[in-house]
């Protein structure tokens, strides 16, 4: 059988939908961490992350017939992945997003090495800020504010994914990166200067 | 004005993927508006402070649900295999002063053996009966009517044998049922033990899988 690691997203898929079921074991493989990544900092919670990825897969994997070839694969999971946060959110709209609580716990982030436990305690003060002034951003800013900068996503694979156009990405993109230094600076962060109003 | 056109570019500069000719623009930009060198400072700024925002970690979320369920089935077959191949073989399990024994190779050739040979006597002795009475017939070809009751009677004896073999080919036939059906209960016994024990080994890759098998009804059922 050929090793699945040397081929293209969109090869495992013709793969898998020529009847190789393992091929679409190798994408869940190469996107499932990332994918969990996104929905987590979309809706705050572990336990739903890993509900939603479970459930963006599942249907990825029932909808692979439906998955057309122009855009890239990574680019429709995302769409799908997103389409599910987003019902989730409105079901249980009024909710908080990021749970505090959560980012405070030591030892439930990623430790850096080398910093100092005052750096550590400042930087999951930080991370706690961050978390929240991206979780009260509008949904579709917030939305290209993750999946550029934490999925590190092209303008384009965005654009894809949420199906609107590169400028609507950017414009979006320009509008969040505003409203969180504002955010920021009102909490007492280091800031930028503020930037020059965006065009309509 | 330029500051707004250039926007689009600054942004791809900002995330690298300006190509060389955006990468001019707004570096001959800069190196004229304040404002938007602030601007760029300031984003530059405010993507390092994102990045303290972290990940917990978390185990592995999704699992693709053939793998095991492909296995598991496999095994199952396997087993089942070696259990059909063995009741062809005719393995024997016996039951002798507390032990149980098990028998590999063919078992009932005897028993089948013996089977052909009461078979075989019993029609002999059928056919001979039939001989005899075809004989009578031929040789009182005329018979009182006084002598009706005499073959009335031999025709009796010939449907009473004939019941006594059949009564004992059952009974012969019974007791090789009884013995097939218990070596038939053995052969299921340890494939099913053969299961539980796979199921042992591998109870937390059945319990996902069995959790997979609900997301995918639940997600194939059709939506409201």
């Amino acid at each position: 059988m050929k090793q699945g690691m040397g081929r293209s997203d969109e090869e495992l898929v013709e793969a898998c939908l020529a009847g190789e079921e393992s091929a679409f074991d190798v994408l869940v493989g190469r996107w499932e961490k990332r994918i969990r990544g996104a929905i987590y900092r979309l809706v705050g919670s572990d336990d739903e992350a890993r509900d939603l990825c479970q459930e963006a897969f599942l249907k990825a994997y029932k909808n692979l017939g439906t998955f057309k070839q122009e855009a890239r694969f990574s680019s429709w999971l995302y769409q799908i992945a997103l389409n599910l946060c987003r019902d989730r959110m409105r079901r249980r709209r009024g909710r908080t997003m990021v749970s505090l609580d959560e980012l405070e716990e030591g030892g439930t982030t990623v430790p850096e090495p080398g910093p100092s436990a005052l750096d550590r305690v400042h930087e999951r003060d930080l991370s706690r800020l961050v978390a929240g002034a991206i979780a009260s951003l509008p949904e579709e800013q917030r939305e290209v504010i993750i999946l550029k900068e934490y999925q590190d996503l092209t303008f384009l694979e965005i654009a894809q994914a949420l199906d609107v156009p590169i400028s609507t990405v950017k414009t979006r993109l320009y509008r969040g990166l505003d409203q969180l230094r504002v955010r920021l600076e009102r909490q007492g962060l280091r800031g930028a200067a503020p930037l020059p109003a965006p065009t309509p | 004005m330029q500051c707004d056109q250039l926007r689009d570019d600054r942004l791809d500069v900002l995330y690298g993927e300006g190509d060389a000719a955006a990468r001019r623009r707004v570096e001959e930009h800069l190196a004229a508006c304040e404002s938007c060198r602030e601007e760029m400072a300031g984003l530059r700024s405010l993507r390092q402070d994102l990045r303290t925002w972290r990940l917990p970690v978390t185990r592995a979320a999704f699992r693709a649900p053939r793998r095991g369920g492909r296995w598991l089935p496999l095994a199952a077959g396997f087993l089942l295999a070696v259990g059909a191949g063995l009741l062809l073989a005719g393995t024997e399990l016996r039951y002798e002063q507390g032990v149980f024994a098990l028998r590999l190779g063919p078992t009932d050739a005897p028993l089948r053996e013996a089977l052909r040979e009461h078979e075989a006597r019993a029609l002999a002795r059928e056919e001979a009966h039939r001989r005899e009475l075809a004989a009578l017939r031929a040789s009182l070809p005329e018979a009182p009517r006084g002598e009706g009751d005499l073959l009335a009677r031999v025709a009796e004896m010939l449907k009473e044998s004939e019941a006594r073999q059949g009564a004992r080919l059952e009974t012969t036939l019974a007791r090789y049922d009884q013995q097939q059906s218990a070596q038939r209960r053995y052969d299921m016994a340890r494939i099913a033990a053969g299961l539980s024990y796979l199921d042992g080994k591998n109870g937390q890759h059945v319990a996902r899988t069995t959790e997979l098998m609900g997301y995918v009804l639940q997600a194939s059922a059709p939506e409201n």
